[in-house]
């Protein structure tokens, strides 16, 4: 088991965004997290990245738990958390991204660039720009990159076709399909078209707490069926 | 006229040295650090103590007075800035203040509260235009110059000075590639102290060295860096001086209001561009 | 049964408020407790901005100098009638609240605490340099009255009884005030703003209230001030001393009334008898500040009425909750 997230409770102040949640993913998965607006589908993420700790219960990365750990630990460790809202450091350039993230995996930037450069090919064009110019599909695709470098085991992917064009998020799911023989994932997505078509399992959250799980491919590639879970 | 703008050249490159380490602590972490000042006033004392009790020269003097506050930025970090992180606001302030106040009267109670002049250091004058001008001002632009070019280049082109400027835009972002952007955010804090200490040095045979002098330039050393954008070190820069150029030009006019035109520049900025802070 | 009897002292605080200061006044001697009551009016004065609205003012020695001198210039070179002083110096105290309030009131954080020093700067300046003809400058400038009725201020004992009779009304006035839709909307405001805008109020509106309030009864005990010494100096309006009242606040616990008077008391007995015993009471100052930011955030008032909530629901889950957000 991968991941293991066992019956973590978060708040927020007093207000309880996570209620008794549990769910698991195994090497080499791609699990989603589907639900409404507000039903703590990123609370969910960021808790697994560190950036908040539960109240109570455990999560567990290969074995070793991890709750409340720092989230650069938790990055160290190898988990890295790919931001919604599309957030490029946009006073550097792409090439200036891409550097910083080799440096925290003490990875040579050539290496890293490459490494990129397999999921985004047109990386190679934009790494003088500013990353600020990017657009909406290509900062995705930068973070997605910047996320992999250094070869972590566990990527969590916060809505990554939110706002997307057609064109852009075929991109992005191409990169994570090639991204899917080394890499396991979490992608907490509202899009059930990308959801069907691409995750292993599935789990429907609403109102802070995991409502349905479903591991049945079938049921999983049928977006009909996956539509009458929201 | 002359030797006023030269004289607000210099200050403006005073007040932007001072400033940067402001601006800094301010976009990294959102702390206003009273703080500051204290490291400004005391690296003046060192430097005096060195001088005038050592018996070192001024140059000397000015690298020890600047090494010497490091120990100290780092306590002030490690135990009340790091703690104040993501806090509300007004503790940060009143925490700093009170270190602040704590630091003054520690000067206090060392070298007592009569103020202790320095003479210019390098004593000699050169002609511009007609007008006699102390060399001593001359560096100071100098320096703050050299300063804005390292700082350029220590914040675009080492690994070091880009993370900085990543964290003030997004320091979740930084975690989330596995840097641990804490350690990074004190390397700012400390080079903006020793920054503030070399102002405090620089500008200490201009002014008469006493213990509240911090106060007197940290007021005008936040209105730098609210009006050139708090954490923009290039707005800082250009801040700094033209704010140094109005205490200059109102200095001439009347001289004790040069101060109070600072903040009435302040304040007509903040009705113009209201800064959420 | 605790509970039951704050319950009752509560009922009548003002009655037991009064008890209390009346009985301090004979141990710290009268002319003391006159101070320490004008000073526990600033901070209730301060405390509406930084206890129920959430600002923190850097420089509200403004608006209690404004008051002060106001207060002295009316008996200098209008007349020399107490209340009309009173009037103009509680006027004044609103204009400056009326006239730079749009502006301060838009602010928050950092830059709403630095105008205000900014303002206390200029102001201080104005008086000290600028208008140093009028107001004398670093010497300050006498204030004398000559006698209304029964008020004759250079009598010490109606000094006391009108400042106490003042306070207990500041009181009043702002336990009424916090009580009702004004504070609860402060308080509101001071969480969430924009959830108070969204329930159809004009914020701006509201914290231009609270802030003309506040700076309208920082003026009141300015003039008060005056009242008692006869005299007034920069001192008043020195930007440096807006600690004193930050200091309060904190330690008497910010947002109560009780807590506010707790502290005003509290920073008065510190500053009074402490250098006695303490040369660097300064530093002093600055350590147990220091304290109580990391360490007792809620202030006295703050760790008692937590106390007496956990004596009295022992059952009640106390317990925080963590939430760590990097």
């Amino acid at each position: 088991m991968l991941l293991s997230v066992d019956r973590i409770n978060v708040f927020y102040g007093s207000a309880r965004v996570l209620s008794e949640v549990s769910l698991h993913a195994k090497h080499g998965e791609v699990v989603s997290i589907v639900g409404r607006n507000g039903a703590g589908k990123s609370t969910m993420l960021k808790t697994i990245a560190g950036f908040l700790r539960p109240l109570t219960g455990a999560v567990k990365f290969d074995g070793e738990e991890i709750s409340g750990r720092p989230p650069d630990q938790v990055a160290r460790l190898g988990v890295r958390y790919v931001f919604q809202d599309k957030r490029v450091f946009t006073k550097l350039t792409v090439r200036e991204n891409i550097e910083l993230a080799a440096h925290a995996a003490k990875v040579r930037l050539i290496d890293a660039i490459d490494r990129v450069a397999q999921v985004y090919p047109k990386i190679s064009m934009f790494l003088a720009s500013k990353a600020g110019g990017l657009s909406g599909g290509q900062r995705q695709l930068l973070l997605i990159g910047r996320a992999i470098v250094g070869s972590p085991r566990l990527l969590l992917v916060d809505e990554p076709t939110e706002g997307l064009a057609a064109g852009a998020i075929e991109e992005v799911l191409r990169a994570l399909e090639l991204l899917r023989a080394e890499v396991s994932m979490v992608i907490v997505e509202q899009n059930l078209s990308v959801v069907s078509r691409f995750a292993d399992r599935i789990y429907c959250m609403k109102e802070g707490h995991i409502a349905t799980e479903l591991s049945d491919l079938a049921d999983v590639r049928n977006q009909a069926y996956l539509e009458t879970y929201l | 006229m002359i030797s006023t703008l030269a004289y607000g050249l210099t200050v403006g490159g005073i007040l932007y040295i001072i400033s940067i380490g402001l601006s800094l602590t301010f976009g990294t972490m959102r702390i206003v650090n009273f703080a500051h000042a204290l490291v400004y006033t005391l690296a003046a004392y060192i430097l005096v103590t060195s001088m005038h009790v050592l018996g070192v020269g001024f140059f000397l003097s000015a690298i020890i007075a600047v090494a010497a506050v490091i120990p100290l930025s780092y306590v002030i970090e490690r135990f009340v800035i790091r703690r104040l992180y993501g806090q509300s606001i007004d503790y940060a302030i009143i925490a700093t203040f009170a270190v602040l106040l704590i630091g003054v009267d520690a000067i206090k109670w060392i070298w007592g509260a009569v103020p202790i002049p320095l003479s210019d250091p390098v004593g000699a004058s050169f002609s511009l235009l007609g007008v006699e001008l102390p060399v001593y001002r001359f560096i100071i632009i100098l320096i703050s110059l050299l300063i804005f070019a390292g700082l350029e280049l220590f914040f675009g082109r080492t690994v070091v000075g880009k993370i900085i400027v990543a964290g003030l835009e997004d320091k979740e972002a930084l975690a989330s590639l596995g840097i641990n952007v804490d350690k990074y955010f004190a390397v700012a804090f400390t080079l903006g102290s020793c920054l503030a200490a070399l102002g405090g040095v620089l500008y200490a045979p201009i002014t008469a060295i006493n213990p509240y002098m911090g106060f007197q330039v940290l007021l005008i050393c936040f209105a730098v860096v609210v009006v050139g954008g708090m954490g923009s070190i290039r707005g800082t820069f250009v801040a700094a001086f033209a704010l140094g150029m109005v205490m200059s030009i109102t200095g001439r006019f009347w001289g004790p209001a040069a101060d109070t035109m600072v903040f009435v520049v302040l304040g007509l900025v903040l009705i113009v561009k209201p800064i959420e802070a | 049964m605790l509970n039951a009897t704050l319950k009752i002292l509560q009922k009548f605080d003002l009655l037991v408020i009064a008890v209390l200061f009346l009985l301090l006044a004979p141990i710290i001697s009268m002319d003391r407790s006159i101070d320490f009551m004008i000073f526990c009016i600033f901070v209730l004065a301060y405390d509406l901005l930084y206890g129920y609205m959430g600002r923190l003012s850097f420089g509200h020695m403004l608006y209690l100098g404004v008051g002060a001198y106001a207060f002295a210039l009316s008996g200098e070179y209008l007349a020399a009638n107490v209340f009309l002083a009173l009037l103009i110096a509680v006027g004044s105290g609103a204009a400056t609240g009326l006239i730079v309030g749009p502006i301060v009131v838009r602010t928050t954080g950092a830059c709403f605490a630095l105008i205000n020093l900014a303002l206390n700067q200029l102001g201080y300046f104005l008086v000290l340099v600028a208008f140093s003809r009028w107001t004398g400058g670093e010497d300050g400038m006498s204030a004398s009255f000559k006698r209304v009725g029964i008020f004759n201020f250079s009598n010490h004992t109606i000094v006391f009884c009108f400042t106490f009779a003042c306070m207990l009304l500041v009181v009043f006035l702002v336990r009424r005030l916090t009580n009702s839709l004004l504070g609860i909307l402060l308080r509101g405001i001071k969480e969430n703003e924009t959830r108070v805008k969204f329930l159809g109020y004009d914020t701006f509106v509201i914290k231009m209230a609270a802030f003309i309030l506040s700076t309208t009864l920082s003026a009141f005990a300015g003039a008060l001030f005056i009242i008692n010494y006869s005299y007034v100096t920069t001192s008043f309006i020195d930007p440096l001393r807006s600690v004193e009242v930050i200091f309060a606040c904190l330690i008497g616990g910010a947002g109560s009334v009780y807590g506010a008077l707790a502290g005003g008391v509290g920073y008065k007995l510190i500053s009074n008898y402490l250098p006695n015993y303490i040369q660097r009471w300064e530093m002093f100052l600055g350590v147990v500040l220091l304290l109580l930011v990391f360490k007792f955030r809620s202030g006295v008032w703050g760790y008692v009425a937590a106390f007496v909530k956990r004596c009295d629901r022992p059952a009640e889950e106390t317990k925080s909750h963590p939430e760590v957000s990097r």
